[in-house]
């Protein structure tokens, strides 16, 4: 009887992501692959940071959506480097989709690169892409359950950033319940409370990456 | 893993079965806690009374030998 060996696509995935790795290191870039549901936040979220960093370090960033630019878009008026991937309904970026845009990139010329993944709370958290750290953004109006309902997301990532805290007394949102359920799936995780609109926590996220940053760089 | 689109498919997780003997009703909730701080455990269920334990984890990230590290650090006897 004739045995048929699958494919590890993962494994082929992990391959791609060291190289990927080994570029972003040679190139001292640190990576982050930002990672949430849809409506989450994350495009706000960058919006933020670079308001507030794009002048500290040199930045870029690689959208990941099913379809259209409209993310792209939104980056693009900050004056950041910023390019599109449209994964045509893929659920997910993986590391040859970054690996042949990344090259596409002045990556002697930066400091950080956001990888914002297609919004999604389960594949992301599958595929490494060659980043220094995965982080999630749980946004206030998705529900407290969220953590333990996709445990992976949270158990990959490094930081969790709770997005919409203004909401919290108008949605039914245990902050201190989720944040215990972040910290038994991942114990000393980093969290941090946001408010895109309001302007809230944003500095305490901002210091977050630029340690990040330069923890990468040796400084 | 993804098992809408099958994306991630050969990245599966084990789900195991024991019989713990000796849990209280804090006990186990510190068990199953603490069984989901370790890398890889994505899902703890604890029927204390019977000491059934379910628990969905990656083999790639934990060895069975730290879940059983677990009960047996509690004094508690566990089997599959």
């Amino acid at each position: 009887m004739e045995v048929t060996v699958m494919k590890n696509i993962l494994g082929e995935n992990d391959r791609i992501a060291a190289e990927n790795q080994a570029l972003f290191k040679e190139k001292n870039v640190y990576v982050l692959n930002l990672m949430g549901s849809p409506g989450a936040g994350k495009t706000s979220l960058l919006e933020k940071t670079m308001e507030r960093i794009k002048d500290k370090v040199r930045m870029a960033v690689i959208e990941g959506d099913l379809f259209t630019s409209k993310d792209a878009e939104r980056i693009e008026k900050h004056g950041v480097p910023v390019i599109q991937i449209n994964t045509a309904g893929g659920c997910h970026l993986d590391a040859p989709m970054v690996q042949k845009t990344a090259v596409k990139l002045d990556l002697d010329n930066l400091d950080l690169l956001i990888v914002e993944n297609v919004g999604n709370l389960v594949c992301p958290a599958e595929f490494a892409v060659g980043e220094d750290d995965k982080g999630v953004v749980l946004s206030i109006t998705e529900g407290d359950d969220k953590p333990m309902k996709y445990p992976l997301i949270f158990k990959e990532s490094a930081v969790a950033v709770l997005n919409k805290v203004d909401l919290v007394p108008f949605c039914n949102f245990n902050l201190q319940s989720a944040e215990e359920d972040i910290d038994t799936l991942h114990p000393g995780m980093d969290v941090i409370e946001v408010s895109c609109t309001k302007d809230a926590g944003l500095d305490a996220w901002c210091d977050w990456l630029l340690a990040r940053v330069r923890a990468k760089q040796g400084k | 893993m993804c098992k809408e689109c099958g994306c991630g498919e050969t990245n599966g997780n084990t789900r195991l079965q024991f019989l713990v003997k000796g849990y209280t009703e804090d006990g186990a909730k510190e068990v199953e806690k603490t069984l989901l701080g370790l890398p890889g455990v994505l899902y703890v269920h604890i029927h204390w009374h019977e000491g059934e334990t379910t628990v969905d984890y990656s083999p790639a990230k934990t060895k069975l030998m730290d879940i059983l590290n677990v009960f047996n650090e509690r004094g508690l006897e566990a089997a599959l």
